[in-house]
């Protein structure tokens, strides 16, 4: 089992170490558009490139590329687990021009998971998960409906919203919002409702401390949303 | 910005500037050892030991765990943000009018997604 509480120097909430290993799980699986094995070979070049963070990207230890990943594919793990600040848009577009926003937009869930997850171990002082085991199967390959343009380099879901814009940044794959999702409610915001009150009761921490922290992380990763 | 709407509800005074300075305490309870633990583990330096015992002892496991869980997961969300270029919302661009150029956030790439990017410094 991932994410085994005997793993944890100190107890972790049942619902956030349940979060984690289903979402850790989905990583194996089939997705929308990508297999397992690539989805667990996208989490492991996130990784390694994640953990060489402090180097420039030109100095970083990269080994003799084993991996079923188009280029294009690699790169975008790469640079999306270890330099966020420094994407852009026309970036973006190069990339989804080769691999497709369907394919892009999935690959970013499960980096954005991955860099999640071991951030927490780092926090933790434990060592990081093990990938999960590549699961069979074929993707779905469905693109849902009420996509839309808002100004994103991908499109989203434009039907009635009215949440914060970033629950729906991946929403070209369902799939990878729930698996990242499932994680920030455990983690962070709770419910809809929770995370709508200023005052929180739901969480051992102030909300003050909480969102503290929440703004000095994306301050140190430079990130203005 | 959440940290001052939030701080407002329960009548604090929060300074913004902890967001983008070293081990700020930014007015709110135990804030400079949450800052420092999110420093440590944002940037692996080798005080990270040393930060997190820090906060573990001041805080005690249960709101240790979920600081541990916050800088985690929002190690996650800027990169949700940040490799969708997905535009900030309205309302927060609003509130955070006053702020966000003298703390440097419109210098920020991810500032262009919202059409309020300045020149880098």
């Amino acid at each position: 089992m991932s994410f085994a509480d005997r793993r944890f120097p100190v107890p972790v909430r049942g619902d956030m170490a349940t979060a984690l290993r289903r979402s850790w799980a989905d990583i194996g699986r089939p997705g929308a558009w990508w297999t397992g094995p690539e989805r667990v070979a996208i989490a492991a070049l996130a990784r390694a490139e994640r953990i060489q963070r402090n180097e420039p990207p030109w100095n970083r230890d990269r080994g003799e590329p084993c991996t079923p990943l188009p280029e294009k594919a690699v790169e975008a793990a790469r640079k999306i687990g270890a330099d966020p600040a420094h994407l852009d848009r026309e970036w973006a577009n190069g990339v989804i021009a080769e691999i497709g926003d369907s394919h892009y937009v999935e690959l970013a869930s499960v980096v954005v998971t991955t860099a999640a997850a071991d951030a927490f171990c780092e926090a933790m002082g434990i060592d990081h998960e093990p990938l999960p085991e590549a699961e069979a199967g074929e993707p779905a390959r469905e693109r849902p409906d009420g996509m839309g343009d808002i100004g994103a380099w991908v499109p989203v879901q434009v039907i009635d919203w009215k949440r914060a814009n970033v629950a729906r940044a991946l929403s070209l794959v369902p799939e990878g919002v729930r698996t990242f999702f499932r994680i920030v409610a455990a983690m962070y915001s709770g419910t809809a409702t929770d995370f709508e009150k200023m005052v929180w009761d739901h969480r051992p921490l102030s909300r003050p401390q909480v969102e503290l922290l929440a703004a000095r992380v994306s301050a140190l990763n430079q990130c203005f949303y | 910005m959440l940290l001052r709407a939030s701080s407002d509800a329960v009548g604090a005074e929060v300074d913004l500037s902890a967001a983008v300075e070293d081990a700020a305490d930014g007015g709110v309870e135990n804030g400079a050892i949450l800052t420092a633990f999110a420093e440590a583990v944002v940037r692996a330096t080798d005080d990270l030991d040393a930060a997190r015992t820090r906060a573990l002892e001041t805080l005690g496991p249960e709101k240790f765990v979920e600081a541990a869980a916050t800088v985690g997961i929002f190690n996650g969300l800027v990169r949700v943000a940040d490799s969708t270029g997905i535009p900030s919302d309205a309302q927060m661009l609003e509130r955070t009018a006053d702020v966000r150029g003298p703390l440097g956030f419109n210098r920020w790439g991810g500032a262009k997604s919202s059409g309020v990017a300045e020149a880098p410094a």
